[in-house]
């Protein structure tokens, strides 16, 4: 070092070393200084590459050496690929960004992208001072601008989109994540409720915009469901606004509204307080969308949770009803009737009391259903299968169609048995149901004991009266008459008896059909996977 | 290699103060030419009327600029370098290195704050403007160049009896010969662990693992496989349902013929 002196100025002179063989590679890491970062503050730091990007080329595609991998499926993709002229840009670990994590678990987060073009065209260097006073210069690789993570809750890009059109008219905009908080809440009780119901509650959204199971849903879900969330949501609702009113008084945030907080998560008015609370889909408004597919099942659904409940309460009663029915269509009926509403309890969605006022069957239904009620049991078994037509095995076949009734009775049978087993059974019942279903009913019905219940205390077939007084050709006769003549399904016998010529609505058919069966007691032969009946008198 | 773990705060609990310094393209690769212990220059901090004042001096031998493949270019660097120093504001700086050894020793350390920001600029000179003039003759050259050729090309594509490549392949066919029809036992065995593997082959395929013909491939085939004709896998051959039992792993069925 030497010191040159001047006049009024003095230098001192330091030799710049750049060092050659560094293992060591520089980079920087960028602060904004809004966020008032002190290193020196930091215990302890621990960061590691964000990995997330790398599509892990094995994982995406169809497992190797897996049932429905091909033979050189991977060539082949990649050809397809390059004929295309897709490009997949290549995963560079060294540009990958960086998560640091401060102070362990409790402390901040900060995630630090690259900046690129750094080193394009001017190279950055660090100059630190030795101990022997000279400098040394170090190039620097990358340059990472850290930002912290926000650990607190922020809203989605849907829900942001919803709260911006109504900035204008919302005022306290704390009640935003606490109704956002309420409705995360509520759907955790419930889920936790139904484990083993969830793949059956996602089957219900599938399968039915119109199918059998999304109905059944929405009435049970009213009745019985609602009291429940009705009271925990209340709970929860007015606690939360309480609490949030405290901390927003305690944090003294800028908002004006904060001591209005309170009363204004509670005004009517407020926009945001109907958000949380999805359990007062009592009104008519929000079920009209869910009437949109269930009307032509409605006629039935009533009954079908009426039918449940007296299942549920009663279980002697459908079993005996099980053994009764020969064909086991009706216990299908029952099973499934009785199973998607014990499923639909559980679940949230509702709008189940709309459906009422909307059909008129519905209101016949109810009353036959009450009717029901008080009718001995086996009416209550017969009101199952006709509950069940609407159901319907299949999903998204919502009409009452005869032609379905024959599926959603097996379908509603089967279901029944599997809600026998567990009565609070998961969806995964309804799998189950549906390949009972297939197998058909007859070992259902032969074996006169549902195993699962273990409940069987055989009845004897009682004579049930034919329900309809205006029956014009659905009698024992004509059936008898058609099942000697060549075996059919319960489809085909269904559609020989149309609602529009009998005069009967389907589910009366579906009903009176069953009872003629079952006192026929026809002979059954599977042809091509499919359950015919045949008398040969 | 993946580079985690703990941060190595030492750097930044002293609070060492280092300078971030914006150096000229041309410089550093005339540092990177620095040989011995790596001196480059010198750097001179002086205080004229209480102004800072920092200049660096590249060193003597290192003024040799390279032109184009490293030839002299005849263009000097110039050498005196004065520094305009900046403040760091708006932005907090901390330096951190990866030190990667072998043997997975991934550690990164935080090294300090950045305390100052400076820029390294020559001295307008003679020799940098030549120097600039360089660089820019040399980025002005267009990447594509349209040459005018005296005589055409006749060197390319030669007419050729038989390609060299062909010929390989016919005396390759010849080798391997027709496919000779194995013992069907031993061809089911090929198949059954063929399909151990995947599910779905094309006929192709199967041909070249089994390397029989075609058409006696096709017969064992009907026995004991479906050909897909719709869907996804189309124009694929699997395994019969009752001769496989795919379990997410693999495990084959062996039935006996």
């Amino acid at each position: 070092m030497a010191s040159l002196g001047g006049s009024s100025s003095s230098s001192t002179e330091y030799i710049v070393r750049v060092p050659k063989n560094t293992s060591k590679k520089y980079s920087i890491m960028a602060f904004n200084s809004g966020d008032k970062v002190n290193c020196s503050s930091w215990t302890q730091a621990r960061m590691e590459r964000d990995m997330s990007n790398r599509r892990m080329y094995g994982v995406e595609e169809t497992e190797e050496g897996a049932a429905g991998s091909e033979f050189g499926k991977k060539q082949r993709e990649e050809a397809r690929r390059k004929k295309f002229g897709i490009v997949t840009r290549e995963f560079k670990v060294e540009d990958q960004p960086w998560i640091l994590k401060v102070n362990g678990k409790a402390g901040k987060r900060f995630k630090g992208t690259k900046k690129g073009g750094v080193t394009e065209n001017a190279s950055y260097y660090i100059f630190t001072q030795c101990p022997d006073g000279a400098f040394e210069a170090f190039p620097v690789n990358g340059w990472y601008n850290f930002v912290p993570q926000a650990k607190h809750r922020t809203l989605t890009a849907e829900e942001a989109e919803e709260e911006w059109g109504r900035r204008n008219k919302v005022v306290n905009h704390f009640s935003i994540m606490l109704q956002r908080r309420l409705r995360e809440q509520e759907r955790g009780p419930d889920d936790d409720d139904e484990e083993g119901e969830k793949g059956g509650k996602k089957k219900k959204k599938k399968g039915g915009r119109g199918g059998d199971l999304r109905i059944h849903d929405l009435e049970d879900d009213l009745e019985l469901s609602s009291d429940e969330s009705d009271s925990s949501g209340g709970e929860d609702g007015d606690s939360k606004p309480k609490k949030k009113g405290g901390d927003v008084k305690g944090k003294g945030k800028k908002k004006k509204k904060k001591r209005g907080s309170d009363s204004e998560a509670n005004e009517d008015s407020d926009d945001g307080d109907f958000e949380g609370l999805e359990v007062d889909y009592m009104s008519d408004e929000s079920s009209s969308e869910e009437e949109a597919g269930e009307e032509k099942a409605k006629s039935n659904k009533e009954a079908v949770p009426k039918g449940i409940d007296e299942a549920s309460e009663s279980e002697e009663e459908s079993e005996e009803e099980k053994q009764n029915e020969e064909e086991g269509k009706e216990e299908e009926e029952e099973e499934e009737g009785k199973k998607t509403p014990v499923q639909t309890k559980k679940k949230r969605d509702s709008s189940g009391e709309s459906d009422t006022s909307e059909d008129s069957d519905i209101d016949g239904e109810a009353a036959s259903a009450l009717f029901m009620k008080r009718t001995p049991p086996k009416r209550g078994g017969g009101r199952g299968s006709g509950g069940s037509s609407r159901t319907g095995s299949r999903p998204g076949t919502p009409s009452i169609d005869s032609a379905s009734t024959s599926n959603t009775l097996r379908a509603a049978a089967s279901k029944l048995e599997q809600g026998k087993r567990h009565v609070v059974g998961g969806s995964s019942e309804s799998p189950a149901a549906k390949r009972l279903k297939m197998e058909s009913s007859s070992m259902a019905v032969t074996t006169q004991s549902p195993a699962p219940s273990g409940k069987s205390t055989p009845q004897p077939p009682s004579g049930k009266s034919t329900p309809s007084s205006s029956d014009v050709q659905l009698t024992e006769e004509a059936v008898r008459r058609y099942l000697i003549r060549k075996p059919m399904t319960t489809k085909d016998l269904l559609k020989k008896f149309q609602t529009k010529r009998t005069g009967l609505s389907s589910e009366q058919t579906v009903n009176v059909l069953a009872q003629i069966l079952k006192r026929l007691n026809p002979e059954r032969k599977n042809v091509n996977d499919k359950m015919h009946f045949y008398l040969t008198e | 290699m993946s580079e985690k773990g703990e941060v190595d705060l030492t750097g930044a609990k002293q609070n060492t103060g280092v300078w971030l310094v914006k150096v000229p393209k041309y410089l550093s690769q005339q540092w990177a030419k620095a040989s011995g212990r790596g001196e480059v220059g010198k750097l001179r901090i002086g205080k004229n009327q209480g102004k800072a004042e920092v200049e660096f001096t590249l060193n003597e031998d290192l003024t040799m600029i390279d032109g184009l493949g490293d030839k002299p270019s005849g263009v000097q660097a110039p050498r005196d370098h004065p520094f305009t120093m900046q403040t760091v504001g708006g932005q907090t700086l901390a330096v951190f290195t990866e030190t990667q050894s072998e043997s997975s020793k991934d550690r990164i350390s935080l090294e300090g704050l950045v305390v100052q920001r400076a820029e390294c600029r020559p001295a307008a000179s003679e020799n940098y403007m030549k120097l600039k003039r360089l660089q820019i003759e040399e980025l002005s050259k267009p990447v594509r160049l349209s040459q005018q050729l005296e005589k055409a090309v006749t060197t390319n594509y030669k007419p050729v009896a038989n390609h060299s490549y062909n010929l390989e392949y016919d005396r390759k066919k010849k080798d391997e010969g027709k496919r000779a029809r194995a013992d069907k036992q031993q061809v089911l065995d090929m198949l059954f662990s063929a399909f151990e593997k995947h599910q779905y082959y094309n006929i192709k395929d199967l041909v070249d693992v089994t390397k029989q013909p075609v058409s006696y491939l096709k017969e064992i085939l009907r026995d004991i496989g479906i050909y897909n004709v719709k869907g996804t896998h189309k124009n694929t051959w699997e395994l019969k349902p009752e001769y496989r039992h795919y379990q997410g792993g693999e495990e084959e069925k062996e039935t006996d013929d």
